[in-house]
């Protein structure tokens, strides 16, 4: 691939690959890095992979599988979509309260759905690939897919929720501050 | 296919109208067109999917990122050919290099960090890198650290700050004085914040609402408490620092 060839690649895919994995890593730095080792390996790996119409798919992919690598933890997954679903219908005044977080807080609720839940919930937001892309990137079947975004979704909207409550109070003390475990 | 059925399979259907040609969602859509109460359910549901979708690409990658992505690929393609073309063991120049990097490490490890003040030591803090001693998102987790370490604690933050995500924590020194250094971090820019005691830098002005000012790539913002001084230093823009303060 030319030069200016992966340049266009890059420029066409490195934001949402950076807020996929920004969603997963939940820290800047290795968000960044993960991003740049995916480009790497699209670089480096040869021409098996030079099919650019796949190319988005197998960028969001292996940037998934780095992330993984890195992890090592996929115990947790079973218990975890074992749980029962507890969806409520969205109400009208639930849209207008997300609409006044910022972005910021809405990557932070993002960044506290399970593991699960969070790289297909992610990937569903960022509207880059289908379900079947991303049953196909996260190696699990279809249904699997719909589970979990829906599970991930009821997680999430809880998520937003609290981060639209704790915008209301200007200071805390530093032992009440928010504190949950990445 | 009742409805529970169809909202199943319509949570998968993206906001951006990107799956509307996908024939496995046909049925559950066509559902939706005949019942009300589903079609009711299925514009809040991609209100919300779209309000969210929306303010996530309102995040922007960092500056810079896309330069290193750059730059790092043609560095490991010229390096793959110079490994086809010319077989010197790898290891040999990895190893060369890493005493070079290790020996510039040392001596930059052991310049102190200096500062007129106690707002221009944590710029020049943070400026020069450094490394975290307790890595955590849980705050009791750090503030119990920090008092086994005997650092101060800081009594209260703003709440904006305080809901950040917490990346962990360390101790240093300021001028022989012990201050604690608590990181947060939201869409890949980072907080610092420091802590020092009001009666170890008496010559520190007391600052009861907090003061900003830009330091090159860096920007900072300090205020008092009844306890304490501190400091935040952050890679984020100016406006972003005062949200949050």
């Amino acid at each position: 691939m030319s030069n200016e060839a992966f340049t266009q690649l890059v420029d066409a895919h490195y934001g949402a690959l950076h807020r996929f994995a920004l969603s997963l890593a939940r820290n800047g730095a290795d968000a960044g890095d993960l991003v740049q080792q995916t480009f790497f390996i699209w670089a480096t790996k040869g021409g098996s992979l030079r099919d650019t119409a796949k190319a988005k798919a197998w960028l969001f992919t292996t940037l998934y599988r780095e992330f993984l690598r890195g992890r090592r933890r996929e115990a947790r997954a079973t218990s975890i979509e074992e749980l029962p679903p507890g969806e409520q219908d969205i109400a009208a005044e639930e849209i207008d309260r997300v609409a006044r977080l910022d972005a910021g807080a809405v990557m932070a609720a993002l960044q506290s759905v399970d593991d699960v839940f969070r790289a297909p919930l992610t990937l569903f937001y960022l509207e880059e690939l289908s379900y079947l892309e991303i049953a196909d990137a996260l190696a699990v079947p279809i249904g699997t897919v719909m589970s979990r975004l829906s599970r991930g979704k009821a997680q999430l909207r809880a998520a937003l929720t609290a981060e639209e409550r704790g915008a209301g109070a200007k200071v805390v003390a530093f032992a009440a501050a928010k504190g949950g475990k990445s | 296919m009742n409805n529970d059925e169809a909202k199943f399979v319509l949570r998968a259907y993206r906001p951006g109208g990107g799956d509307a040609g996908d024939p496995a969602l046909a049925a559950a859509l066509e559902q939706a067109k005949k019942d009300p109460a589903l079609a009711a359910w299925f514009e809040r549901e991609q209100a919300h999917a779209a309000i969210v979708a929306t303010k996530l690409r309102l995040i922007a990658p960092p500056a810079g990122l896309r330069d290193a992505i750059l730059a790092g690929a043609r560095a490991g393609t010229a390096a793959g050919r110079r490994r086809h073309g010319w077989r010197r063991p790898a290891w040999l120049a990895m190893a060369a290099a890493m005493a070079v990097l290790f020996s510039v490490a040392a001596w930059w490890r052991l310049a102190p960090v200096g500062g007129a003040s106690f707002e221009e030591f944590a710029v020049n803090f943070v400026d020069r890198g450094f490394r975290l001693q307790k890595h955590s998102a849980d705050i009791s987790e750090l503030e119990a650290w920090l008092a086994e370490k005997r650092g101060p604690l800081p009594a209260a933050l703003p709440a904006e700050l305080a809901a950040l995500r917490a990346l962990g924590c360390r101790t240093l020194e300021f001028r022989g004085r012990e201050v604690s250094l608590v990181c947060f971090e939201r869409d890949g820019k980072e907080f610092h914040v420091f802590v020092a005691r009001r009666e170890v830098l008496a010559d520190t002005a007391d600052t009861a609402g907090p003061r900003f000012h830009g330091h090159g790539k860096l920007v900072a913002g300090a205020w008092s408490d009844a306890r304490n001084h501190y400091v935040v230093v952050s890679d984020a823009d100016l406006p972003t620092l005062q949200r949050l303060l």
